[in-house]
């Protein structure tokens, strides 16, 4: 689908059990779908293994910004690791907290 | 579950820079042995704000105050916020032999950590996940990580806290908020007003109690050495890693 070229970006500080930072670069398609073009996810949380966060930022770009979409595919890439200080319900509402922001 | 190991190597690494502390515990890793894991003591000088493997420096710290006051910067290997590292002991344990659940496995290596604390008189406690607390102050703060089925655990013991110094060097999520911020903090984080080597003899008689094992003191080996310093240069002290996010 074409997509108009139209690129904002966003932020938003959430608290979880830790603190979450995202920055957010996203655009919109012709059905006004917002769609991740880029998503940085920074704060004080553990990851084991920690490289797995560089993959789910990879894996999000494309990703409409929906709540389902976001939590499926965040539960998809984190499947096989353990996370403290966040869990996909609150990583998917701090990235869509963006656009309220 | 708590692992049998043969008996507990010892370093006691003085006072060193951000990037060496960081390296040689690296270097450590790749050097552990099957049952005998590592203890490491350490310190800060200069003094360093490190931060959290996941956080973005530009975000967390106050790069020009902290050049100001002689403070360098580190990203750590570990996960967790960022910390000033002053007056303080750092330790670290590093072993081949550890539970696989993450959150018994810190509290099996703050378990010593809060024995030693109860011997020096302090009535101390394990603050899932990764804290130990004495009267609801936080007097230390660890994180893990595992690599190649190893596992470091380094952790701060705090000496003295000076809460606006830790503030002039570290950011605020919100500005208008801070002088909240700094009077929580200093509500919710104390020292211990113990020596440095108070708490060093206190954590290797309780590691030892704690895994009912020997511990012999030990030197940096030489390739130890020489690992540490091409991973201080390479790696610790370029700006890739420390501007990573």
């Amino acid at each position: 689908m074409e997509r108009n070229r139209l690129l904002r970006t966003a932020h938003n500080l959430y608290k979880s059990k830790k603190l979450i930072k995202i920055l957010l670069e996203y655009e919109e398609d012709n059905e006004n779908n917002k769609i991740i073009n880029s998503v940085r996810i920074t704060g004080d949380f553990f990851l084991y293994p920690e490289e797995r966060l560089d993959d789910l930022e990879m894996q999000l770009k494309g990703t409409r910004l929906a709540k389902y979409e976001l939590k499926r595919k965040i539960d998809k890439c984190l499947n096989s690791s353990e996370a403290f200080g966040f869990d996909s319900e609150s990583l998917s509402d701090a990235i869509l907290g963006c656009l309220t922001r | 579950m708590i692992p049998k190991f043969n008996k507990i190597r010892l370093l006691e690494t003085g006072h060193k820079s951000a990037f060496y502390n960081m390296a040689l515990d690296q270097a450590l890793m790749s050097n552990v042995k099957d049952s005998i894991p590592v203890l490491r003591l350490y310190g800060w000088k200069p003094a360093a704000v490190s931060i959290g493997y996941f956080q973005s420096l530009e975000e967390e710290v106050n790069v020009g105050n902290c050049n100001n006051l002689g403070i360098d910067i580190v990203r750590r290997m570990t996960g967790g916020g960022a910390v000033l590292h002053e007056h303080e002991l750092t330790y670290s344990f590093i072993t081949k032999k550890y539970p696989t659940n993450i959150m018994e496995s810190y509290e099996l290596i703050c378990e010593p950590v809060i024995m030693c604390l109860k011997d020096l008189g302090f009535d101390a406690k394990f603050s899932p996940l990764n804290d130990i607390i004495v009267d609801n102050k936080k007097v230390s703060g660890t994180a893990q990580t595992r690599k190649q089925d190893i596992l470091l655990q380094h952790g701060t013991i705090l000496l003295d806290v000076d809460v606006n110094k830790m503030f002039s060097v570290l950011k605020v999520p919100s500005e208008k908020m801070k002088d909240k911020i700094i009077q929580d903090v200093k509500a919710r984080v104390g020292g211990l007003n113990k020596t440095f080597d108070e708490v060093a003899i206190g954590l290797q008689k309780s590691f030892s109690q704690k895994f009912g094992i020997g511990i012999f003191k030990d030197n940096v080996k030489t390739d130890e050495e020489i690992e540490a310093k091409i991973v201080q240069k390479h790696k610790y002290c370029s700006y890739e890693w420390n501007y990573k996010r």
